[in-house]
């Protein structure tokens, strides 16, 4: 077993991967998961609830890599695997706080912000999280990738299969939605 | 960067001609980063191992149980097949009576067996 796997190609570490290697695993975690991190509490919030959607991503993948033909990229699946999951853990929240509870939307979110070396930081990190969790979860997905991971439009049509149009529209709408929110704020 | 400022980055961030990139960079820069928390790998590692060793578990223990249930049922299928040899020896047919062990008795003497008279 190699001892690591910084300089390794991609290829070789599913390979390695799927075979068990363990260490060529982690190398594939260590490269992506601050995207995952992005997707997931952006759309979820910095939350408990976050970090266990994000480890069961990379469970998922960990268990679905032999059916990775390697036609799209690796960070394409990944961020497929995330985003699938991500919505349905909001259907099933939002299951769960209809049948309990009358409160919106936006108060089922709740999120911790971690440790920032400057209140400035804090402040922003705080603004951005308000902002996304006020937004309709499917306005939030586009919001997140475009703004969090710098996606443009024609890569976020194809990551959440949807035609082109559609993107732009929910884009002009989440705007429209984020400039209300953020007045408040 | 002031919160109006950020507010304005926000929203035009979404607009169509907007670089996202420069987006993202900015916000970062600003200190809008999201990750796990440390660990996080370690934590994704052994829940893999640990649903490993809970599906070889599982897989040993339907062996096991496989292999006790062959045991079982060939020493049962072996059971009935000797009762049904030594009824048929003892009564000389297989019929319901045979197997109730009244096949060579009259009515008379089941009333006698009952009643005591």
């Amino acid at each position: 077993m190699k001892e690591s796997y910084r300089q390794t190609e991609e290829s070789e570490l599913v390979k390695a991967s799927i075979e068990g290697d363990k260490l060529a695993f982690g190398e594939i975690m260590e490269r992506y998961s601050k995207m995952v991190a992005r997707t997931v509490k952006g759309m979820l919030g910095d939350s408990v609830y976050a970090e266990d959607i994000g480890q069961e991503v990379f469970i998922k993948l960990y268990h679905s890599l032999s059916e990775f033909r390697g036609e799209a990229k690796l960070s394409t699946y990944i961020q497929k695997i995330a985003i699938n999951l991500t919505l349905n853990e909001i259907k099933r929240r939002k299951r769960f706080f209809s049948m309990f509870s009358q409160k919106g939307n936006s108060e089922m979110y709740e999120y911790e912000i971690a440790d920032f070396d400057s209140e400035e930081r804090r402040d922003a990190s705080e603004l951005v999280n308000k902002a996304l969790m006020g937004l309709d979860p499917k306005f939030r997905i586009i919001v997140a990738m475009r703004m969090l991971q710098g996606y443009s439009t024609k890569e976020t049509a194809e990551i959440l299969n949807l035609p082109l149009g559609t993107v732009l529209s929910r884009l002009s709408r989440a705007q429209e939605q984020l400039k209300e929110i953020l007045e408040k704020l | 960067m002031k919160p109006s400022e950020l507010k304005s980055l926000i929203i035009g961030s979404l607009d169509e001609k907007a670089d996202p990139q420069i987006t993202a960079r900015k916000l970062e820069e600003e200190g809008v980063s999201f990750d796990f928390s440390k660990g996080f790998s370690d934590k994704v590692i052994d829940r893999i191992s640990s649903a490993s060793d809970t599906i070889s578990t599982e897989i040993e223990f339907a062996k096991s149980m496989r292999f006790a249930f062959n045991r079982i049922a060939i020493t049962g299928v072996a059971a009935i097949v000797f009762l049904l040899i030594s009824i048929f020896l003892a009564d000389g047919s297989l019929s319901l009576n045979s197997f109730l062990g009244i096949e060579n008795t009259f009515d008379e003497d089941i009333v006698c067996l009952l009643t005591g008279n």
